[in-house]
C-alpha cells in the first residue's frame, strides 16, 4: 500500500506470458490492485460516517459499493498475486507480513459486505461502521509494518 | 457473525483455509433460523419474538414445478376445484362484472432498478420463484355460461400499465395502473373497450415503485375510490423521502380525482374489501422482512379513517424497528395494533368477504384470504388459501385451510394464490400467477364441471 503506485505507472505489457501479465510498470500487478482495494475499503469508512451524521441513504449506497468494488479488485489481487506465485517469482519475505494483514481486512470487508447489505440504519450503525474502521486500521497498520520490514530489511539486508 | 470473527481472528491459519472456514460459516449464520409454529401467530395476540439481523437473510423460494395434466389444488371435502382459464400470463387480480363476466388482470411489477448489489442478487433468487415472468399488461374477460354454451375469452383491455386493481362505478370502469388510475367508459356485456382511458388521478409510481400493486375498491355510493398504495422500500432503505404519501391507503373523490390520506402506516395494502355486517372498510398487509423468521406477521385488518398503523417506526402498536432513524416517537405513540395476524411471511395478496350462498354453510361468515407463500422462511409459508371466520363483524376464529396443494411434496411450486373474487353464483375465483391459471371453488354437485381451455 505504501507503494506510491499511480495510474500513470500502470503500463499493462502484452501478453506475451504468464510473467509479463502479472507485472505492470515493473511492478508486480497484485500491489497495484491491492491499493485501489485498500482506498475503497477506507472510502467506505469516510462515507460511513457521512451516513451516520446525515442519515441520508444515498451515502449508504455509496458506501455498499466501495465495499464491493474493493473486493472485486481484492479478489484479482489475490488471482494476480497466486500467477507470481505459481510462475515462480521471488516474492522477498517481508511481503508476508503484508499479505496476512491485507487477508485480514479482505476477511473483514466480505463481513462488511454482508452487514452492509442489510436495510436502512443497521446496515451502517453501528455493526458497519465499526467494520469500516477496524478494516481501516488493519490496512493502516499492514502498511505501516510492511514500510519497517521493508526498511529494515534493506538496512540490515 | 461472533463465530465468523473468531475465525478471521486466529489469522495463523493458511489464507484459504480461512476463507474457507469463514465462507462455510457465513452459511451457517444464514441458516441459524428457528421458525415456529405459524399457529401462534394467527389471531389477536400474536407471539413476536426478538429481532434477529442477519448476515446473510435467509431466501427460500418455492422451486416452480407447475400445475401437471389433471393435477388441481386440494380443497376439503364437500368443494371442488376447476381451472376456469389456463394459460393465462401471470393473472394477478379479479373483478367480477354485473352480468358475471370475470375480469383477469395479467400484470406484473415495472423492472426493479438496481441501486445496491443486493438488488442484483434478490432479483436473481426471485426470479427462480416466477417473479419475472412474463407482464401481459392486460385484462382478460371471462363469460362463462355454465350450461355448456359456448364460453368466451377475450382481451377486454390492453396495454396497461401494472394494472392491479379494478372497481366499476355505474358505467365507469376504473383501472389502478401501477401509476394512475384510469376511466373507461363500460356498457353492460361488453367484452372488449377499444377507447382510450381518462386519468382521474396520479398514483405514486416509479422509478423505484418498491410495491407497485395499487388495489382498489369504490365506496358503497360510489363517490370516492380507496386505493392501496404500496411502500416503497421493505424498511425504508430507499430513504424516507421515497415513501411520500406511500404505506398508506388513499381516499381519492370520483368526481374530481382529489385525494386524501385515509389510513397510514400499513407497509403494502390490497385486498380492501367491505365488511358486510358493519360496513368497515377492511384490509390485508404485507409486513417488513429481514429481522426474523417469525418477524413481523403480515395481517388482516379494520382500518380506521386516520388511523396509523406504525410503519415504518413500529409494528404490532409500540414494537420498534432498529433500522428506521430517526424514529418519530410522536407517531409510534399512535399506532394502531392490526385486528388479526396471519402469521410471518405469508404474503396476503387477495381478500373475498364470502357473501354467496354456493358454498357449504361455515364458509358464510368470514373472509377468504389467499397467501401468496413466503421467499424468506424455512419452513415455506403460506402458499395456500384460508378461511378466517367472521362474527359480529370481527374475526371470530382460528384461520382454516381451504385451497391447498400449490406446493408440491418436494416443497416445488405448482403454483401460487393471489386475487381472489367471489363469481355471480357464489363460487370462489382464485388466481394463481405461477400456474397461469384461474380456479374457481364450489360446491360438490353432479355435473357442475366448468372449464375454459
Amino acid at each position: 500500500m505504501q507503494q506510491h503506485t499511480t495510474i500513470t505507472e500502470a503500463r499493462f505489457v502484452g501478453n506475451t506470458d504468464l510473467r509479463s501479465t502479472a507485472k505492470s510498470g515493473g511492478r508486480p500487478i497484485h500491489r497495484m490492485l491491492a491499493a485501489f482495494s485498500a482506498a475503497y475499503f477506507i472510502g467506505a469508512l469516510v462515507t460511513d460516517v457521512v451516513y451516520w451524521q446525515t442519515l441520508n441513504v444515498l451515502w449508504e449506497r455509496f458506501s455498499i459499493w466501495l465495499i464491493t468494488a474493493g473486493l472485486i479488485l481484492a479478489g484479482l489481487a489475490v488471482v494476480a498475486y497466486a500467477i507470481d506465485l505459481f510462475a515462480g517469482r521471488q516474492i522477498d519475505r517481508p511481503a508476508w507480513p503484508r499479505a496476512v494483514g491485507y487477508a485480514l481486512a479482505i476477511l473483514l470487508s466480505l463481513i462488511n459486505a454482508f452487514v452492509h447489505s442489510r436495510d436502512a440504519y443497521t446496515a451502517v450503525v453501528p455493526m458497519g461502521l465499526m467494520l469500516s474502521g477496524l478494516v481501516t486500521v488493519v490496512l493502516l497498520l499492514t502498511a505501516l509494518i510492511g514500510t519497517v520490514l521493508a526498511n529494515r530489511s534493506r538496512v540490515g539486508g | 457473525m461472533m463465530r465468523a470473527l473468531n475465525i478471521a481472528a486466529s489469522a495463523k491459519l493458511p489464507r484459504l483455509a480461512i476463507l474457507l472456514a469463514t465462507v462455510a460459516g457465513l452459511g451457517l449464520a444464514g441458516c441459524d433460523d428457528h421458525a415456529g409454529d405459524p399457529k401462534r401467530q394467527i389471531g389477536a395476540n400474536p407471539v413476536l419474538p426478538e429481532i434477529q439481523q442477519y448476515l446473510m437473510p435467509p431466501m427460500r423460494v418455492a422451486k416452480v414445478v407447475g400445475w401437471g395434466e389433471d393435477e388441481t389444488p386440494a380443497a376439503p371435502q364437500g368443494l371442488q376445484v376447476h381451472a376456469l382459464a389456463t394459460g393465462l400470463e401471470h393473472p394477478r387480480s379479479l373483478y367480477v362484472l354485473p352480468n358475471g363476466d370475470v375480469l383477469v388482470v395479467e400484470s406484473n411489477g415495472p423492472k426493479a432498478p438496481v441501486n445496491r448489489p443486493k438488488d442484483i442478487i434478490t432479483g436473481w433468487v426471485q426470479s427462480f420463484a416466477g417473479a419475472k415472468a412474463k407482464d401481459a399488461n392486460r385484462i382478460t374477460l371471462l363469460r362463462d355460461n355454465g350450461d355448456g354454451s359456448p364460453k368466451l375469452r377475450t382481451v377486454f383491455l390492453d396495454h396497461l400499465n401494472s394494472p392491479f386493481g379494478v372497481a366499476l362505478v355505474g358505467h365507469d370502469l376504473y383501472v389502478a395502473n401501477t401509476d394512475a388510475i384510469v376511466r373507461y367508459p363500460y356498457e353492460d356485456g361488453q367484452t372488449s373497450i377499444a377507447a382510450a382511458g381518462t386519468k382521474l388521478t396520479d398514483l405514486p409510481g416509479g422509478p423505484i415503485d418498491h410495491h407497485w400493486t395499487k388495489a382498489l375498491l369504490a365506496s358503497p355510493d360510489g363517490s370516492k375510490l380507496y386505493v392501496g398504495v404500496g411502500s416503497n422500500s421493505n424498511i425504508t432503505e430507499n430513504g424516507i423521502g421515497a415513501e411520500y404519501e406511500r404505506a398508506a391507503i388513499w381516499e381519492v373523490d370520483r368526481a374530481s380525482g382529489a385525494h386524501r390520506i385515509y389510513a397510514s402506516g400499513i407497509r403494502n395494502p390490497t385486498g380492501l374489501q367491505w365488511e358486510p355486517e358493519t360496513g368497515k372498510l377492511w384490509a390485508i398487509a404485507n409486513e417488513r422482512d429481514e429481522i426474523g423468521p417469525d418477524l413481523v406477521p403480515d395481517y388482516l385488518t379494520s382500518v380506521r379513517d386516520g388511523g396509523f398503523y406504525g410503519w415504518p417506526y413500529s409494528y404490532y402498536g409500540q414494537h420498534l424497528d432498529p433500522r428506521v432513524e430517526p424514529q418519530r416517537p410522536d407517531l409510534v405513540a399512535t399506532a394502531i395494533a392490526p385486528d388479526y395476524a396471519l402469521s410471518s411471511h405469508v404474503a396476503p395478496l387477495g381478500v373475498a368477504m364470502y357473501t354467496g350462498t354456493d358454498l357449504p354453510a361455515n364458509y358464510r361468515s368470514g373472509a377468504f384470504v389467499a397467501e401468496h407463500g413466503s421467499w424468506n422462511r424455512t419452513p415455506l409459508n403460506g402458499y395456500k388459501v384460508v378461511f378466517v371466520p367472521f362474527s359480529g363483524g370481527q374475526p371470530s376464529g382460528p384461520a382454516q385451510d381451504v385451497v391447498t396443494g400449490f406446493l408440491d411434496a418436494d416443497n416445488h411450486a405448482r403454483g401460487r394464490p393471489v386475487g381472489l373474487a367471489v363469481d355471480r353464483t357464489g363460487g370462489l375465483l382464485i388466481a394463481d400467477d405461477v400456474g397461469n391459471t384461474v380456479w374457481r371453488v364450489s360446491s360438490v354437485r353432479p355435473g357442475s364441471v366448468s372449464s375454459i381451455r
